[in-house]
């Protein structure tokens, strides 16, 4: 995989990206409701997150916004337009959603070659997105002896084929070994910089964190969270981490004091929404013996847990200005 | 509609750089030659020999000898057309460059007609490449057997290029690619010689219209040990040429329909 700083002929500079609009969205099988009324926007020039567990409606979410499913009801756009309606998508909107959609025996180059028949693509740009995701060497092997780091990166030169002013990328770093996901990260980067918009989903949140402006966390089908990710993880609830042999003793009084304590071992204690200034005097007046007391920073995983493993999940979603 | 060239070339691309559909030309190939043997075996009065063909039967069967390919592999190949699309999910990205699904399915429509005619093109290779040889030196006539050429060959054309529709048809009822070959290749070999009995013995019907006859209509008449040439055959009325076309067109294109509003419409997740 080549660097992106100084080599960026397979993606053009200067591109204006269209803002993604999701509106009231809901996707019903049968009596499960996947997606439930989830609206959200995603900007041109930032890289957007769009997080969730297993099962909270991304990959739905992304396969309406693709016209690749019919939502129930609500809408989705890509600068103001449904997909379908856009002449030539493929050329607009560069999209990776799974790393199984090739045919075992069809070759690399040969797919790239589909693609750009189908998507009315330019021919030429196969050689330079080859070379940009590291494909060069192997672009005449058949893609069924390809590993699935190899495959997604395929994946990725089909979704930049096109020199697309909008990515959707459905966890892109799937199968990619450290390198390549620092190199995805890059990539991501530069194209957001350039002025694209960038939305993708992902479960590696440390690496998200590193990755994102802005994040859309969604649990259960709805909208949990919406914002910068700075702006987020700034305002929402700390934690303190207690080591202590009377765990259960101490459970009881931060419960009596109004928290929500966790049990996370055998001696330690999460006790969510607490500081050290107010769990610090707790401790004291009860006398409890403490071995450690450290405040948890509230980063993108604390908070995606927060936001989506709380039993309820129903409160009203937390949203922040863009910017 | 516009998209509608390049869709048909995409599709064709992808009969090109896939294994299925030349695995389809070569069996198809292979079954060509096994009928230019057998149009070269005669029997009579209980003697059964290996001689050139002098009728006009068995000119027109030796010209014909692509018939059992059409009826068993150009609906497999337009099985494979759209079934290989679901099996390794090829349908993401076909969708992803152009979501506009009627538009793909007449590309895909359009497609397996020409691959049935290039199949045909092969299948007639063949004849010429084996069938001529064959027929000079069993001391046979190559000018009569030229002159079944008008008869037989655009009929043939024609059951290649509509079979292949009529697979494709099936193909997208269906979607599972093992079922959909073994559905295009058992709904002619086994079932439709079953209904066309049924109805013959018990309710003395010559049930006309269905894909097989249909080819048979249009092929001139043409069949496996069949007598060839005339309008009927084994006893049974065949339709006119036209009406057999016409009857093959509505079982492909029906069946197409079908798919589309059942299957293809559906979410692809």
């Amino acid at each position: 995989m080549r660097s992106i700083v100084g080599q960026v002929s397979a993606v053009s500079p200067a591109v204006r990206g269209a803002t993604i609009e999701v509106r009231g969205l809901t996707k019903r099988f049968g009596g499960i409701t996947a997606v439930d009324d989830l609206s959200f926007r995603v900007e041109p020039g930032r890289v957007t997150g769009f997080l969730g567990p297993n099962g909270a409606g991304k990959t739905t979410t992304l396969r309406i916004l693709l016209d690749l499913a019919e939502a129930t009801s609500g809408t989705c756009t890509i600068g103001g337009r449904r997909y379908r309606d856009i002449p030539d998508p493929a050329r607009h909107v560069g999209a990776v959603l799974e790393a199984t959609n090739f045919h075992p025996s069809r070759r690399a180059r040969a797919h790239l070659e589909m693609l750009a028949v189908q998507g009315a693509l330019d021919a030429s740009r196969i050689d330079p997105v080859l070379d940009l995701v590291g494909l060069t060497a192997d672009a005449r092997r058949k893609v069924g002896g390809y590993s699935l780091g190899m495959r997604q990166r395929l994946q990725l030169a089909g979704a930049l084929l096109g020199d697309p002013s909008v990515l959707i990328l459905d966890e892109p770093s799937n199968g990619l070994d450290p390198q390549g996901i620092a190199w995805l990260r890059d990539l991501l980067r530069h194209l957001a910089s350039e002025g694209r918009t960038v939305l993708v989903s992902s479960h590696l949140l440390a690496e998200m964190a590193q990755t994102v402006d802005d994040v859309v966390i969604v649990s259960r089908g709805r909208l949990r969270a919406q914002g910068p990710l700075s702006l987020l993880t700034s305002q929402s609830r700390s934690s303190m981490r207690v080591r202590t042999p009377e765990r259960p003793r101490l459970a009881e009084i931060a419960h009596a004091a109004g928290y929500a304590p966790r049990p996370l071992g055998d001696d330690v204690l999460l006790v969510d929404g607490a500081t050290p200034e107010t769990l610090g005097p707790l401790i004291a007046a009860h006398g409890v013996v403490v071995y450690e007391l450290v405040q948890v920073s509230q980063d993108l995983e604390g908070l995606f847990l927060e936001l989506t493993t709380s039993m309820t999940a129903q409160g009203a979603p937390v949203e922040m200005a863009a910017r | 509609m516009t998209a509608l060239p390049r869709l048909v070339r995409a599709e064709l691309f992808k009969f090109r750089t896939t294994p299925g559909p030349w695995v389809c030309v070569g069996v198809a190939v292979l079954l060509t030659g096994l009928g230019v043997t057998t149009s070269f075996i005669v029997g009579h009065h209980n003697v059964v020999r290996f001689a050139a063909p002098t009728t006009t039967e068995g000119l027109r069967r030796l010209v014909g000898a692509g018939y059992t390919a059409a009826i068993v592999m150009a609906p497999v190949v337009g099985v494979l057309c759209i079934t290989t699309e679901y099996r390794h999910r090829v349908l993401t990205s076909t969708l992803l460059a152009h979501p506009r699904r009627r538009d793909v399915l007449s590309a895909k429509v359009l497609a397996s007609a020409i691959w049935g005619l290039f199949m045909a093109v092969f299948s007639f290779a063949m004849i010429a490449a084996m069938g001529i040889p064959l027929l000079v030196a069993e001391g046979g006539s190559v000018p009569a057997l030229l002159r079944q050429v008008g008869p037989v060959v655009p009929g043939m054309l024609a059951a290649y290029l509509l079979l292949a529709v009529y697979g494709m048809g099936i193909g997208t009822l269906v979607r599972n690619q093992i079922a959909g070959v073994i559905l295009a290749i058992g709904l002619t070999l086994v079932l439709e010689p079953i209904v066309v009995g049924i109805f013959s013995s018990l309710a003395h019907m010559d049930v006309n219209f269905l894909p097989t006859r249909a080819t048979q209509a249009i092929a001139g008449g043409l069949a496996p040990n069949g007598p060839g040439g005339g309008d009927t055959q084994a006893g049974h009325v065949l339709l006119s040429w036209w009406l057999g076309a016409i009857a093959l067109v509505l079982w492909g294109v029906g069946t197409a329909v079908i798919g589309y509003f059942t299957t293809f419409r559906r979410d692809v997740t």
